[in-house]
């Protein structure tokens, strides 16, 4: 390094210093009238500059020049490279930057590898985990966990925003203050709610998000400190989130304090938890302590009706864990796939290329031959054909990022809203670099394949008519197509993989009829609703004025619709077995409270019993309608119809037993999915009248039984068209003009949303096996091309000798064919040898299903025989005079 | 002088001259010159064409330094100056060279 810093200062004065030294040479020379000649001094200056000169880098930008020159002189070869490798490039780019932002990318919090996700499981009710929180552990661990530095608890719901525009349902968290101190993230205007804002009784306070303030009030600085409209209520904006804060996801609106005391007790399993661990402790010495303390619960709450259920008898325990293990979930495994999958691409096309160069080698000998005669060295022209790959990847990286970019726009439009952190993914200095490295890795990679290969040039008599090619010239070629076809034939396997896993998961009965079904949710402000009655009797009102419509075969409405989760779950006791926790070999069951021929529109089947009718609900029957799964669970052995189930409930008052609202089994009906169609243990549903749910406008902590403030219509229609949204529109505002429809969408795309991630998995897979199919077929037929018109001579020989056009091209296709069965093997080797890595995507098919390798398989052949057989039945076509003349 | 006398300088070799020229001493291109050609008793001649080309060499790889001096007759003038670098590579040089030359000549004697 000293030195290069020397060479360049030196350089400067290199000019002036040898002008003055050869003049004082020359001077002395010329007095003591010796004989040394002046020489050419033009000469000795341009010697004497060769040796300063900054050779390596001059050498480089000269080789890259040429290269250039050369490459310009073969366009074709040029575009056919540079677009081959931009494409690959580009995707590995683009699914790079997913990983990157998504997967490795720290979350956007200060020391975000502290937090971490405060669960709880119970391993005795078969729960492993996914419960949450609940308040009394809330402060139970604030007041004893030293591990954990900050704690806060939070749960998702909706709201209608009015006044200022159309009324608007959004999504609101409502959480403890703490969460500030867990996240360490301060709003970008305005501040956090105060513990004092968050205890029952204060004046509603709220923080929007930077999305909602845009959206509805224009950016609006003075929104500080008015109020807006939330559920009816006047709520005080006190400030406005940074435009990247998504907690807990992207779509939250609005943060609200939770009313959160102590008062409570223990409570249910509806908070979610997060928290921030004490520096240099890790997870699991946090959840250890967690754990040591889930053992106390019922010592430290004794009181307390739920605190068994809350303790070891439950086998409650601590599933704590980082918190971006809980965001990124599963997509990491698929995103790496995926990666994986380009990267394969990426190879296949630098084979290509490769396979390019060779033949261009090949062409370029005699150039090689002579240039080397005329002294170059071979590292020289070994640099000569570096730059060329250089500069073809280089543009081909330079392209693949433009392309990425437009690339990873569309992949973000195109992703599963199940996919996370989708807002942060964008291209960025990393991936940038990870491009130039890959272009550079491809640079090498079939750069040095003409190098090892061996010879770049010959000696000078090897040069003139050959009749056949050596061995070794074709051995090259082969590995590269027989490592073409490996490659196409495991993407080719993970795809079709992907797609029987698809057409099972299409395949699966949701256990409801999804044709022609629209489905929307809409929340009561409670200011203009203030009694259960006064909704219930709106919402009756809206669901006859939407029967009114044409088209509507039935109308009903529920608290939860599939895939919605649970809702709201809670244990559940049998009468007659009070005693009994007939939890321990039961989840918590969903409860949903539906209106009157909820099943007919739902098209769920009805497998015994009766159905809960209109009446059931203007009676407010204790009635009840239960899933085959809750039968399964709750009654194996006996007749449910008739029997009479109730809700674990806590008492009202310390030392009184709870007070049961016990209903009547009347029906059973089919299971229905809760969150997704892939579920491993189906959840139990209990339906009930919707008049029969407790006290909505009772305070979050104190209620059971499903809020019935917002409701989800389900209008199911002789067939969907496009004026039926605005007929309903018009008969919800012929009762109140101030209601907001929400998550409006059909039970189809419900059903085509649960499948989104594997859709869009299968969709890049499929993309990534096709070109890499179609890239092998080019290369394929380029290299066995190739090998024929090099054989062109022994072909006319043959053919001379009397052999049968049909049997010379068999000989051709049957070479090749024995290198592609080498391929396949090494492919399927592969496939085998990796299947495990895919098993996490794949739905009801195993990675090593015979029908999928063996079509995938005959597939390849099929393509690859197409492409050895075009060139070679060419060859055989040509006249045995024209094809000794050749050459 | 006669022409065939003077035979054109193997590559490598010039340097080791100028090296050991330089180890009488730092001196310019010229004196390097004069000594190598006295030292060879009038035999070898140094053209300005090889010289300063090889003595940029051995400066880029630090054999030799190089400063501005004035010269005996007052004259600015560049001093070349043997480094400790140098020194070595002179003394691996000169045994290559014994090697180099030794085995010319019992080619050519035989």
């Amino acid at each position: 390094m000293r030195r290069l810093i020397r060479k360049l200062i030196r350089r400067r004065h290199l000019e002036q210093d040898l002008e003055a030294e050869l003049a004082f040479h020359e001077e002395m020379a010329a007095a003591s009238g010796n004989e040394i000649r002046l020489g050419n001094r033009a000469r000795v200056k341009e010697e004497a500059r060769d040796v300063w000169r900054w050779s390596a880098v001059e050498n480089a930008w000269r080789d890259l020049i040429h290269a250039a020159r050369r490459l310009c002189r073969t366009p074709g070869f040029t575009i056919a490279a540079v677009l081959t490798l931009a494409l690959a490039i580009g995707a590995n780019a683009a699914i790079f930057t997913m990983v990157h932002r998504v997967v490795l990318n720290p979350l956007p919090y200060p020391d975000s590898d502290r937090l971490i996700d405060l669960d709880h499981g119970a391993t005795r009710i078969n729960v492993p985990a996914g419960m949450g929180i609940k308040t009394g552990l809330y402060f139970y661990y604030q007041d004893r966990a030293r591990t954990l530095d900050s704690i806060a608890i939070f749960a998702i719901g909706s709201a209608t925003v009015s006044g200022r525009g159309e009324p608007e349902q959004i999504r609101i968290t409502r959480t403890t203050p703490t969460l500030a101190q867990v996240l360490r993230v301060p709003p970008a205007l305005g501040r956090w709610f105060t513990p004092e804002e968050s205890e029952p009784g204060s004046p509603q306070v709220a923080v929007l998000s930077h999305g909602l303030w845009l959206r509805r009030y224009g950016g609006d600085s003075g929104l500080i400190g008015n109020t807006v409209t939330l559920n009816g209520m006047a709520t005080e904006v006190i400030g406005i989130m940074p435009p990247d804060y998504a907690f807990p996801d992207p779509g939250i609106d609005m943060w609200l304090p939770a009313s959160v005391t102590r008062a409570t007790g223990l409570g249910l399993w509806v908070y979610r938890g997060v928290a921030r661990l004490r520096e240099g402790v890790t997870v699991d010495q946090a959840r250890a302590e967690l754990n040591t303390l889930l053992r106390d619960v019922p010592q430290a709450f004794p009181n307390d009706p739920l605190a068994r259920a809350t303790g070891p008898e439950f086998g409650v325990l601590s599933t704590a864990r980082i918190l971006k293990e809980t965001i990124i979930g599963g997509v990491a495994g698929a995103l790496w796939i995926l990666l994986a999958a380009v990267g394969i691409v990426l190879l296949v096309a630098c084979l290509n290329v490769a396979n390019l160069f060779l033949v261009r080698a090949e062409t370029r000998r005699q150039e090689m031959t002579v240039r080397h005669a005329l002294g170059a060295g071979a590292g020289a022209i070994a640099r000569l054909l570096f730059a060329e790959s250089a500069l073809l990847s280089l543009s081909g990286g330079l392209l693949g990022l433009i392309l990425a970019w437009s690339a990873v726009r569309l992949l973000v439009s195109a992703s599963p809203a199940t996919l996370p952190r989708l807002e942060e993914v964008r291209l960025d200095g990393v991936v940038a670099a990870f491009t130039f490295l890959l272009s550079g890795l491809a640079a090498c990679s079939f750069g040095s394949m003409p190098l090892l290969r061996g010879g770049l040039f010959t000696e000078f008599h090897d040069t003139g008519r050959r009749m056949t090619a050596t061995r070794g010239q074709h051995y090259a070629r082969h590995v590269l197509m027989g490592a073409q076809v490996a490659l196409a034939l495991v993407l080719l396997v993970s795809s079709g993989l992907m797609v029987k896993s698809f057409q099972k998961l299409r395949a699966i009965d949701p256990g409801f009829n999804p044709a022609s079904t629209l489905t929307f949710a809409v929340g009561l402000p409670p200011r203009d609703y203030p009694t259960k009655e006064a909704a219930l009797a709106a919402h009756r009102r809206i669901l006859d004025s939407i029967a009114t419509v044409p088209g509507v075969s039935h109308v009903s409405s529920t608290t939860c619709l599939p895939f919605d989760g649970p809702c709201f779950s809670n244990g559940i006791m049998v009468e007659g077995r009070e005693g009994a926790v007939v939890e321990t070999n039961l989840g918590n069951t969903s409860f949903r409270a539906v209106e009157g021929g909820y099943f007919q529109a739902m098209g769920i089947p009805l497998i015994r019993g009766r159905a809960i009718e209109r009446s059931d609900v203007e009676r407010s029957e204790p009635v009840a309608v239960v899933n085959q799964r809750f039968v399964d669970l709750v009654f194996p052995n006996g007749d449910p119809i008739g029997q009479r189930v109730s809700w674990t409930l806590p008492a009202a008052k310390e030392g009184e037993s709870p007070k049961y609202t016990w209903l009547t089994i009347v029906g059973i009906v089919r299971n229905t999915p809760t969150r997704t169609l892939r579920e491993t243990s189906v959840v139990p549903h209990l339906y009930m009248p919707l008049s029969m749910t407790g006290r909505f406008d009772a305070p979050t902590w104190e209620y059971i039984g499903p809020r019935i403030a917002t409701l989800n219509y389900v209008v199911r229609t002789s067939a969907i068209s496009e004026g039926l949204l605005s007929s309903i529109r018009r008969a919800f505002n012929a009762v109140n003009s101030n209601l907001a429809l929400a998550q409006v969408s059909t039970l189809e795309e419900r059903l085509a949303r649960t499948s989104a991630g594997l859709t869009f998995n299968m969709v890049l897979l499929t993309i990534a096996a096709a070109v890499a199919l179609l890239l092998g077929l080019v290369g394929i037929y380029a290299v066995v091309s190739y090998i024929v018109s090099q054989r062109t001579s022994e072909i006319g020989v043959r053919l001379a000798l009397g052999a049968a056009p049909r049997s010379v091209t068999a000989m051709i296709v049957g070479q090749s064919g024995l290198v592609m069965l080498a391929g396949i093997g090494a492919g399927l080797a592969v496939t085998l040898g990796t299947g495990r890595l895919m098993e996490s995507l794949l739905y009801g098919v195993s990675p090593r299903d015979p029908v999928v390798l063996a079509g995938m398989t005959f597939l390849l052949v099929i393509v690859a025989v197409v492409a050895c057989w075009l060139p070679a039945r060419r060859a055989a076509r040509v006249s045995p005079v024209q094809a000794l003349h050749a050459n | 002088m006669d022409q065939t006398a003077s035979p054109a300088l193997l590559q490598g070799t010039l340097e080791l001259l100028i090296l050991h020229a330089l180890q009488r001493g730092p001196m310019h291109g010229y004196a390097i010159a004069q000594t190598i050609h006295l030292l060879s008793d009038e035999v070898l001649k140094v053209e300005e064409g090889s010289l300063y080309p090889a003595l940029h060499r051995l400066e880029i790889n630090g054999a030799i330094s190089a400063k501005w001096g004035l010269s005996e007759n007052n004259r600015k003038a560049r001093y070349y100056r043997i480094t400790v670098k140098g020194r070595k590579t002179i003394a691996t040089q000169q045994e290559t060279w014994a090697r180099l030359s030794g085995a010319v000549n019992r080619v050519l004697a035989r």
